[in-house]
């Protein structure tokens, strides 16, 4: 191509009208590749900067990405860590451990959890939703690095809204993929109590969109199906790990933990 | 020549933008998108889900994605699937449910709206009624459980399979009509609200001669398929019915009512694959319930076919009569198989280099190399006076935070 223009431009030397216009073609065509180039150049880097592989995403069965981290390992057998699960209102949080031994907790409830685990817990008595109970999962993926001693104290905070809860009672299953943000990448403003939610479209990755912004802790699943008292519940709750006390140290006044942000499918 | 230089261009132009972007070719795109990607483009794609579960199409066994054994080894959950389905039946409220049990009918089981966890992969018989402004109307629908699919598996742990039959529905099968009603999960381009939910086809309500189950196959994945007709299967003059179709004696025809509190688990009449055939070994392990039979078969075993095992012996491995008519020599000489799916499956890295950068990097100051001590005494002369010399005065600063240093009070400078 370039030995074409350079081809054009001596043939059209002792024509002065025609130099001028095949010139303009000439810084036309130049133009053109110079665009196609920078195109070519841009698209390149667009597709480098996707070329992250996410084999998971909100839609992967439940345990696989947890068994996934343990692979990578994350899963610690020795430390659980501290999750608190908060209501919009009041109510009463139950954690199930080994054996689907339950301990309850007026919300806001906290308990340590394994990494690499799906745990089962319930939220009831509601004021809002009277009657109403939901069993959750929380598919813990990783685990924080508090200062030493104080893990109580900063727990990975895990909150339901009441247009979610509405919505699990009607049918739909809510996705929520909880990590902790990249101070990079965190948006320069003051949080208050609530952690920030994001809602992607269906075809967005939740776990991937996690990822580039921080480090995906735990994915959330809230629906509207429960335990049957004359039902085969063998598999409702789960691989039956265990969980342990976790009571945080600090007073109501005192900053508890970092707070963390929510994607919701 | 300039016109045939820009029509090359454009043509090279048009051909290079040609299927580079996600609005022309979504299934390029990264994403959870249920088509097959090209590996044309430049970015990494996931196989479907369904496919992490096998190494290969037609090759059954633990594919990449099945790592139970590993995962449980560190430390890790195993899978969280559930091996029931809950079906809620929403309505018409006040409608009696009950279903076939071994040797007949337990009536009255729930009341809607009520919930019953089925076991997955089989075909329960129904009995619905007390249908409310139906008197005297008694159903039998079949209601198919489809087993776990990768995508509704997390729905299924969940969620229940909402049913209900609607008064349209009831009209239509009191008008000797068959409806048919699939309740499914789309896939991600047919979803339209962000937070997934199930969607129900009902056959009356589709194009004639549209099934609606290969509609909610080709739409997303199937959880349950409940057809009702209006045939009554407890003719007082007919014979009962056993679970394998033989006919049983009336002295053991058994029939219990929850009005009685009694309580029996509903009989699979059938087992079914995802796709409603019978299915392979990664249905996961038999689990009888409250005598009810081991569903999900396992290949090779108890009369299910062989996993990729052809049903009719032919030279070329494929059912059916290789020739017609028989006895005659055989027509076909060869029969050709060929893959043409692009892939691009690289082998093994040969050397791995890694490059770590911290950025900023780390900087610290030189060791000291050279102290001067003088000490003065009293009694000595004016001039002999204290004095330090630092060939590197870093040495008597105080890191305060990582880049900022400060001098002690006192210092020299």
């Amino acid at each position: 191509m370039l030995w074409r223009i350079e081809q054009t431009s001596s043939e059209s030397a002792g024509s002065p009208a025609r130099f001028v216009r095949r010139s303009v073609f000439g810084r036309t065509l130049t133009v053109l590749c110079a665009g196609l180039a920078l195109w070519v150049t841009a698209t390149h880097a667009n597709a480098q900067s996707q070329r992250r592989y996410f084999p998971l995403d909100q839609n992967t069965p439940p345990g696989v990405a947890g068994r996934w981290a343990g692979l990578l390992g994350k899963a610690d057998g020795f430390y659980f860590q501290p999750v608190r699960v908060e209501l919009p209102e009041a109510g009463d949080v139950t954690f199930y451990g080994a054996g689907q031994q339950a301990t309850e907790f007026a919300a806001p409830g906290q308990a340590g959890m394994l990494a690499g685990y799906v745990y089962r817990i319930k939220i009831s008595n509601i004021p809002r939703f009277p009657g109403a109970e939901l069993y959750p999962t929380i598919e813990l993926l990783d685990r924080l690095h508090p200062p030493r001693g104080r893990a109580a104290d900063f727990p990975i905070p895990i909150t339901f809204s009441n247009e979610e809860i509405e919505l699990a009672l009607n049918g739909r299953l809510i996705t929520k993929v909880v990590y902790l943000e990249q101070p990079q990448l965190a948006n320069p403003i003051k949080l208050d109590e609530t952690v920030p939610v994001d809602v992607l479209g269906p075809h967005e990755n939740a776990i991937a969109v996690a990822d580039y912004y921080g480090r995906p802790m735990a994915i959330v699943r809230l629906g509207g199906r429960i335990p049957l008292l004359n039902g085969n519940n063998a598999d409702f709750y789960g691989d039956g790990a265990p969980i342990a006390a976790s009571v945080p140290n600090t007073t109501e006044n005192d900053t508890t933990a970092e707070l963390g942000r929510m994607i919701t499918k | 020549m300039m016109r045939s230089y820009f029509l090359a261009l454009s043509t090279v132009v048009i051909v290079t933008v040609g299927c580079s972007t996600c609005e022309t070719c979504p299934d390029d795109c990264n994403g959870s998108g249920g088509g097959y990607p090209s590996v044309d483009s430049n970015m990494y794609h996931a196989p479907p889900a369904q496919h992490l579960l096998r190494p290969g199409p037609m090759v059954d066994g633990p594919g990449p994605g099945v790592l139970p054994m590993m995962g449980g080894a560190m430390g890790a959950g195993g899978p969280f699937s559930t091996q029931t389905s809950q079906v809620r039946f929403i309505g018409p409220a006040g409608m009696g449910i009950g279903w076939q049990i071994d040797g007949g009918f337990a009536e009255e089981q729930l009341t809607a709206p009520g919930r019953y966890n089925f076991n997955q992969g089989a075909t329960y018989r129904l009995k619905l009624t007390n249908i409310p402004d139906r008197a005297g109307l008694v159903l039998y629908p079949s209601l198919q459980v489809y087993p776990a699919h990768p995508t509704t598996e997390a729905y299924l742990s969940h969620n229940p399979i909402p049913v209900q039959l609607t008064d349209e529905d009831i009209d239509q099968v009191d008008a000797n009509n068959f409806v048919t009603k699939v309740i499914y999960m789309p896939d991600d381009e047919h979803q339209e609200l962000a937070i997934a939910g199930v969607e129900t086809l009902v056959s009356t309500r589709l194009d004639p001669g549209m099934d609606p189950v290969a509609e909610a196959s080709r739409r997303g994945t199937i959880m349950a398929v409940i057809r009702i007709g209006n045939m009554d299967l407890e003719m007082a003059d007919a014979p009962a019915l056993a679970a394998n179709g033989q006919v049983r004696p009336a002295g053991f025809v058994r029939q219990i009512s929850g009005k009685n509190d009694e309580h029996a688990p509903p009989m699979p009449i059938g087992y079914i694959g995802a796709d409603g055939k019978p299915t392979a070994m990664m249905m996961g392990a038999p689990r009888p319930m409250g005598g009810v039979p081991a569903y999900n078969p396992i290949s090779g075993v108890g009369g299910t076919p062989v996993w990729g095992y052809p049903v009719t012996a032919t030279p070329i491995g494929l059912p059916g009569p290789p020739h017609i008519p028989y006895g005659g020599p055989a027509g076909l000489r060869s029969h050709t198989v060929r893959n043409l799916t692009k892939t691009h499956i690289p082998g093994p890295t040969r050397d791995l280099l890694i490059d770590v950068k911290h950025s900023p990097g780390i900087n610290l100051p030189d060791p000291v190399n050279y102290v001067q001590y003088e000490e003065r005494h009293y009694g000595a002369k004016h001039h002999e006076h204290l004095k330090q010399h630092r060939a590197s005065q870093i040495e008597h600063r105080t890191i305060l935070d990582g880049n900022q240093m400060a001098c002690p009070p006192g210092d020299l400078q």
